[in-house]
């Protein structure tokens, strides 16, 4: 099943996944906190990073509930929350050790990613390529060929005498 | 194997079932309750009381499921263990052998030794039974004394003042929720509460409960003055349901001391939740937390032991959230000053609240909040830092960030 990746060297910070992610959750803002992923901006640092769930084989939020409302949709493989069934206890934004799972204040329940139901909006958002929906595999592959690329490039210039240029 | 016994219906239970069925689909399994009725889990009575969930929703849908996975239930109570010849006597008179044992019959709430603090009125928050008592008194009285204030005793204090009842607190302790907030925390609390119209009283001893015959009662504290209620909601601790163990060979204290595999002394006979005491994630060897989560996390390990797996827990991290009196209260592992050696305050610029970071040896051992929801998220992604130890060269303001941009570092 496919999954949202994420390549953080490619994010701009646009936040465009953050306004279609507010927008097709809650249908009348744009507004960051009705979010299910966020980019975070670490100036000082030089970096920005987008995370949102990754709908985790063996989910801490699913395990901890103490309501059951946590559930996996066997559609998409999404991991979600019945928001029926979420008595806002807060438990999972503990368990979560990414610190994906969100609070909707208003409604006094706890939120996340649900994938939207198979056609993630972020993903459709993203201007620089730094979010995808694939197979794990696919992305997996593409890491590969990366590192196998940067490895042999490594090597070259170690064999080559010094003075010369190293074009690829 | 012929079957699997386990002794309770809570969260280390219903984990333990989870777990066990992912490794060994076929062994039947055995549950005994005594409290009885469908799964649910005692987080969400508070939120019941309180309104914001209906009571349907306090039962736990995946436990329906297991019927059909193997597991059959008997609703009855374990009076005696004959660990030499393996099996359990129940109070329906019958007896069941087992090739493995879990207790997980968990603890119920205690009413402490006060005069006249056992009789109709003086509630415990602890069970369905309580809930459903508590909802009858909610409908018609108007004034409400909460003795003790952890966390289940102001969930329900709050969920007293929801409705409009005038609530007292008496707390022995010098400040509240000594047990889970630090000393700045358990102001801002009172704080809190004094805005929300609730009056809280330290350093009270009760000495007695009187009740008049019009039912009002009167609790008389030493060297303060009587307080009146309509009703009485004592949360003054829990003890382990391990009575059945008396003549038994598995050794317990106030609780059955486990190790890492969450086994007992006596071989097959395993223990997990408020009923053991296994090790903790700062190292100490046999704690109990009576926490849901600590539950999940020893009774997932059990089960998969119990069906041939050798897996060793980490430990329990203590940690504990709620929301009350329009605030979000939360702490993880240590944060008292005796604990601690070093600590991080939040500043208010940072919108989260009171947030403290708590440090020991160059460590950071703990957080507590009373705060932003959105603060618990951030706490989520220290706990394995807490969990396994690790030091964390950045300097506390940062740490948020230094934790995202480690999550896809290559």
């Amino acid at each position: 099943m496919k999954v949202i990746t994420i390549d953080p060297t490619k994010c701009v910070g646009c936040r465009n996944c953050e306004l279609a992610c507010a927008f097709i959750n809650s249908k009348t803002t744009c507004e960051r906190k009705a979010s299910m992923i966020r980019v975070n901006h670490y100036i000082d640092e030089h970096a920005v990073i987008p995370m949102t769930c990754l709908h985790c084989d063996d989910p801490w939020c699913m395990a901890v509930c103490p309501a059951g409302a946590i559930v996996r949709d066997p559609d998409t493989n999404a991991v979600v929350i019945d928001q029926d069934k979420c008595a806002g206890c807060k438990m999972c934004m503990l368990a979560c050790p990414y610190g994906n799972i969100h609070f909707d204040e208003e409604r006094h329940v706890s939120t996340k990613c649900t994938l939207c139901g198979g056609r993630p909006r972020c993903v459709g958002h993203c201007i620089s390529g730094a979010l995808n929906f694939e197979e794990v595999e696919e992305y997996a592959a593409k890491t590969r060929s990366k590192v196998d690329e940067q490895m042999s490039r490594r090597m070259r210039m170690k064999c080559r005498p010094t003075g010369v240029s190293d074009n690829d | 194997m012929e079957s699997i016994v386990i002794i309770g219906n809570g969260a280390a239970g219903l984990a333990a079932i989870k777990s066990f069925r992912k490794y060994d689909p076929k062994t039947p399994i055995t549950v005994i309750s005594k409290e009885g009725g469908a799964a649910y889990s005692r987080v969400l009575l508070p939120y019941v009381l309180r309104g914001k969930l209906t009571y349907d929703k306090l039962f736990i849908p995946y436990a329906e499921k297991f019927k059909e996975l193997g597991v059959e239930y008997i609703e009855s109570e374990v009076l005696s263990l004959d660990d030499k010849n393996n099996f359990i006597s129940l109070s329906d008179g019958r007896q069941l052998t087992y090739d493995k044992l879990l207790i997980a019959s968990g603890s119920h709430a205690l009413l402490p030794p006060v005069e006249g603090i056992d009789q109709p009125g003086v509630h415990n928050m602890w069970t369905r039974k309580d809930l459903d008592a508590l909802t009858e008194e909610f409908k018609t009285k108007k004034e409400a004394i909460v003795v003790g204030s952890g966390f289940v005793s102001l969930q329900a204090a709050w969920a007293a003042r929801s409705h409009g009842i005038r609530v007292s607190i008496v707390e022995i302790a010098d400040r509240i929720m000594p047990l889970v907030l630090d000393i700045r925390g358990s102001t801002i609390m009172t704080e809190q509460m004094a805005k929300l119209g609730v009056d809280v009283h330290t350093s009270a001893v009760t000495e007695r409960v009187e009740k008049a015959p019009d039912g009002r009662f009167s609790l008389v504290l030493k060297d303060k003055d009587t307080i009146p209620a309509d009703f009485i909601i004592v949360g003054a601790g829990v003890r382990a349901n391990i009575e059945f163990l008396k003549d038994s060979g598995v050794v317990f204290n106030r609780t059955v001391p486990v190790d890492d595999h969450m086994r007992t002394n006596v071989a097959d006979i395993y223990a997990a939740g408020d009923a053991a005491a296994g090790p903790s994630a700062f190292g100490d060897e046999h704690v109990t937390h009576a926490l849901w989560p600590t539950a999940v996390e020893m009774g997932t390990i059990a089960g998969a032991n119990m069906a041939g797996e050798d897996t060793s827990y980490s430990g329990s991290l203590n940690m504990n959230v709620t929301e009350m009196f329009g605030v979000t209260v939360a702490s993880m592992g240590k944060f008292n000053d005796s604990d601690i050696d070093n600590y991080y305050v939040y500043g208010d610029e940072t919108g989260k609240g009171y947030c403290k970071l708590c440090y020991k040896n160059d460590l950071i051992v703990g957080i507590c909040l009373i705060g932003t929801p959105e603060t618990v998220g951030m706490m989520g992604k220290i706990r394995p830092i807490i969990r396994r130890r690790l030091a964390v060269d950045c300097p506390p303001a940062k740490l948020d960030a230094f934790l995202s941009l480690r999550f896809f570092e290559r």
